[in-house]
């Protein structure tokens, strides 16, 4: 690849449509190559070598094995012993994406409705502002919130100054805080722990959220809320009967691409979440360029993180066509 | 509906809060005299911002390299999804659709795993390592972003003006310079500015393809994670933010952010 | 200069044929409207003139030139689009000569013929302005300004009006036609509006589905309709199906007279149509050709009146000059007379809404 490749429709093709037509397509040709070899080839190849055999130091070679999804998915040692370890990191994986991008959308949704009915300016202003911290690297908003929750400052130290700590353990919900490991003898502590994970996790693509659901919600015709509100309903009545069904797939959509979108989180898992909870995403950087050097096993499970964002997408393709047909 | 019920306005000013804290925290401590991330700041100083952009060589040549791989990157993934955008355009025909498909799939898909497979195909061709395979990488990862902006651009023009163009003499390249071109301008810019913002903040992508022997900002950040955070990095994530509120300022001062988020262009 | 001449002309879309074996001249210098109701074909027609659609069969030439396979840019034929589509990121200037520029005229020559057309159209101050400034009727004036730049050989309006309002229209319809005649410039309009077809055209091609139903002047197309189709769609006609008995035809049991006097068989069913302004009602009218009518509903439109009524061949309705007026009222008990002149005869055939 390379600028000339960009060219191609820009150069007209000739009027006389002579030999400057196989040209243009020899052009167009090599161009579609081109992105076809830098976008599909990289998914390709970790599909090869997932099935690829590691040798002694980090090295590898291709073969055709099924040794690495059979230690992904029942252990090493199989039939010996059964392992679900790597099926354990899939299911953290899963589990914090369905939380975070669940709590992500729920809060944004009223947000962007309500962003929706301001001025055309206004609106300008808030997406600047929500674009600017979307795109704001994991690497800082994880350090903003390490900085929040951890013990020496940030909230638990408000906690504890305001006597926020004090009045918890009068009332008895200390204990409780306790039991669900957010809490020390003497403070509330929110590192580690899964909702530290989940917290960030949902911060990091709230601002997508909003994002997703603008286009629906600012597409909604006002009338049909008007309409609505003359025939008696209620506001709350009017977004439960009206507003919801009418973006509903719109919502479900946003889930399934925040949820993909979060599979492949890293920062915020490894400095959020206990050792014993991480995601198959830390575990793949950890086989193909960490501890373990084992490419060909984190190929394979990068596939079936692949695969489980695949089948993702496309029950949301499926949602939104059928939604466009009805 | 101009006027938001007061709960309403509370619930948005409450988001803009939670929205904001991380942020006003990281660039408070970088205000730190010490090495530590202490909020509120510790015999606040200057001296982190005179590391990062003056004495330190480590940070000074990782601005630099973000600077040039995320340019680079952003004005490729533009080149790659103007063809793409314009094919898809004026054909619509199925091999336009696959290589749309294609160009926006790094995009939609965890991008650890792209990064995983870059690091496969650049170190199989010899490249692993060099610039230049960072910046493709980039421009493949984000050029799905441009290719939305773009074709928004393009679906605004109205078919009719080229039939206009034909009809006064104008071949599909003259018409493409002097009708198609000039008014998706801003189409093209606002794709540009969000590739550019992405690609300065990326670090996975970059992990697995720089290969340890060059280091962007955010990269060079990922790296010391075991070492913990330090004030000079809280002085990256200001750079950071300005960067992306400028950018985008940009492109709502130019472009019309609110139709490229997908808003109803009929209502104000 | 050379006519332009269609033979043939098809267009398929699909299964859908839009344009249905067309054959058609347009003389040099004149203005033919391509009128008819929407899906008729027409617009399809004007974009294979122009060269933005491909003829499924048949040839277009001007003169001796062949141009069927022409490409529109190589065509050049100057065209106003229903919406204008002016370009909107250049200024009036530069939208009228975009042809020139884009052909490497030099830029101080192509200002100076922008400058003229613009005079031409009355728009001489308005260069500079942007294409958002300008009212619909101003843009239409640019558009037209912009499609003649070039100087092109065949002029093409499509519905050129319909962005108007009604009273701008009507001048804007004068208008065009003077400025056509002073250019003498080859000129085909389409519209669904048989008034603005009217107004303008020296020659009307009436079309349904596809077909050219009637081509001629304005005064034989209202006049001498080919068809119930052509009747029903030029102004109003009141319809009745009736028999061809010896040279009279029976309708509902009256005998009526047409003349010319109807070159049918004897017993085949006919439609006979009749302009509502044709009839006449009250006392002394001439012997035969009369109907007894119920009056059942009065319209008084300003200069004229219509009367609907009930006759034994159907529903009528008769106009009639408000100051010469009957005094009818509804639920009167008349005679309605039809002129044999005025009774067109065509085989019975569907009829046009």
């Amino acid at each position: 690849m390379s600028v000339e490749t960009a060219d191609p429709p820009m150069a007209p093709p000739d009027v006389d449509r002579g030999p400057g037509l196989s040209g243009y397509f020899m052009v167009r040709i090599a161009f579609c190559v081109a992105v076809a070899a830098l976008c599909l080839l990289p998914f390709l190849m970790v599909i090869a070598i997932s099935f690829g055999e590691k040798v002694e130091g980090a090295g590898w070679h291709f073969a055709f094995d099924l040794t690495n999804y059979r230690r992904f998915f029942v252990g090493a040692d199989w039939p010996n012993s059964t392992s679900t370890l790597y099926l354990q990191k899939l299911g953290w994986s899963i589990y914090y994406a369905v939380i975070a991008s669940v709590i992500a959308v729920v809060s944004a949704f009223p947000f962007t409705y309500f962003l929706t009915r301001l001025t055309r300016k206004a609106q300008t202003l808030w997406l600047v502002f929500l674009l600017s911290s979307l795109s704001l690297s994991e690497v800082f908003i994880v350090m903003g919130w390490d900085i929040l929750l951890s013990a020496r400052s940030g909230l638990p130290m408000v906690f504890q100054e305001t006597g926020l700590t004090q009045w918890l353990k009068d009332m008895g919900w200390f204990d409780t805080l306790r039991d669900w490991g957010l809490a020390s003898p003497r403070n509330v502590k929110f590192k580690t722990s899964v909702f530290a994970t989940v917290l960030t996790m949902s911060y990091l693509v709230w601002p997508y959220a909003v994002i997703l659901l603008y286009p629906a919600l600012s597409r909604l015709d006002p009338s049909l809320i008007e309409a609505a509100r003359t025939m008696g309903a209620r506001p709350w009545t009017v977004i439960r009967t009206v507003v919801i069904p009418s973006v509903k797939l719109a919502l479900i959509g946003t889930v399934l691409l925040l949820f993909v979108f979060l599979l492949g989180t890293y920062v915020a898992v490894t400095v959020f979440a206990a050792p014993a909870q991480q995601t198959l995403a830390v575990s793949i950087y950890e086989a193909v360029r960490g501890a373990t050097l084992n490419a060909p096993f984190g190929s394979a499970q990068a596939v079936v993180l692949l695969v489980t964002a695949v089948i993702l997408l496309v029950i949301g393709q499926k949602l939104s066509t059928a939604g466009g047909k009805g | 509906m101009r006027r938001l019920h007061w709960a309403a306005s509370l619930f948005m000013g409450l988001a803009a809060v939670v929205v904001l804290m991380p942020i006003v925290v990281v660039s408070a401590a970088a205000l730190n005299g010490g090495r530590s991330m202490a909020f509120p700041p510790e015999n606040p100083t200057f001296d982190r911002f005179v590391e990062f952009f003056v004495s330190e060589p480590v940070w000074t040549t990782a601005l630099w390299n973000s600077i040039v791989i995320s340019v680079s990157a952003a004005a490729l993934s533009v080149l790659i999804a103007w063809p793409v955008a314009y094919w898809l355009w004026r054909a619509n025909d199925g091999l336009s659709k696959v290589l749309a498909g294609l160009a926006a799939m790094p995009f939609a898909l965890p991008p650890i795993v792209f990064g995983v497979g870059l690091g496969f195909l650049w170190s199989f061709t010899g490249a692993l390592g060099q610039m230049w395979a960072g910046v493709l990488s980039l421009a493949a990862l984000f050029a799905a972003l441009p290719l939305v902006t773009i074709s928004i651009g393009l679906q605004s023009i109205d078919k009719a003006l080229l039939e206009a163009a034909a009809t006064m003499g104008a071949t599909e390249g003259v018409s493409f310079r002097t009708i198609v071109l000039p008014q998706t301008i801003p189409y093209t810019m606002s794709g540009f500015f969000f590739a550019l913002v992405l690609s300065f903040n990326e670090f996975i992508v970059m992990f697995f393809v720089s290969s340890s022997s060059y280091a962007t900002v955010t990269l060079q950040i990922f790296n010391s994670l075991r070492n913990g955070f330090t004030p000079t990095m809280a002085v990256a994530a200001i750079t950071f933010i300005t960067v992306s509120v400028v950018a985008f300022s940009l492109v709502a001062r130019f472009g019309d952010l609110p139709r490229l988020m997908g808003a109803d262009t009929t209502r104000r | 200069m050379p006519d332009l001449v269609l033979s043939d002309i098809r267009k398929d879309f699909g299964a859908f044929r839009a344009v249905d074996r067309v054959d058609l001249t347009f003389a040099h210098g004149e203005l033919t409207a391509l009128l008819g109701p929407s899906g008729c074909g027409k617009t399809t027609l004007l974009r294979m003139i122009a060269g933005l659609e491909e003829p499924s069969g048949g040839t277009i030439r001007l003169g001796e030139t062949d141009l069927t396979g022409t490409p529109p840019h190589a065509r050049k034929f100057g065209m106003v689009f229903q919406n204008f589509a002016l370009f909107p990121h250049l200024n009036v200037a530069d939208n009228v000569c975009y042809a020139l520029t884009i052909a490497g005229t030099p830029t101080a020559r192509a200002r100076a013929r922008a400058g003229e057309l613009l005079d031409l159209v009355q728009l001489a101050d308005f260069g500079q302005r942007r294409i958002g400034e300008l009212s619909g009727g101003q843009r239409q004036r640019v558009a037209i300004a912009r499609a003649l730049a070039q100087e092109p050989e065949v002029f093409l309006l499509d519905e050129p009006m319909s962005a108007l309002d009604a009273k701008l229209r009507e001048e804007m319809q004068v208008e065009l036609r003077l400025l056509q005649q002073r250019l003498k410039i080859t000129t085909i309009v389409v519209t669904h509006d048989q008034r603005e077809a009217m107004t303008m055209a020296d020659r009307i091609v009436v079309m349904s589905q596809g077909r050219c139903e009637q081509v001629g002047s304005p005064q034989e197309i209202y006049h001498r309709p080919a068809n119930g189709f052509v009747a029903s769609f030029i102004g109003r006609a009141n319809f009745m199906s009736g028999r061809v008995r010896n040279g009279a035809v029976q309708v509902a049991g009256w005998t009526l007279q047409a003349v010319p006097a109807p070159a049918f068989i004897d017993g085949s069913q006919v439609t006979l149509a009749l302009r509502p302004e044709k009839a006449r009602l009250g006392a002394d009218l001439p012997v035969g050709n009369r109907l007894p009518a119920t009056v059942t509903f009065l319209r008084d439109v300003g200069a004229t009146r219509d009367i609907h009524l009930d006759t034994p061949a159907g529903p009528m309705v008769v106009e009639e000059v408000t100051d010469r007026g009957t005094g009818l009222h509804v639920g009167a008990q008349t005679q309605v007379y039809l002129p044999p002149d005025a009774l067109h005869l065509f085989p019975a055939e569907p009829v046009a809404a």
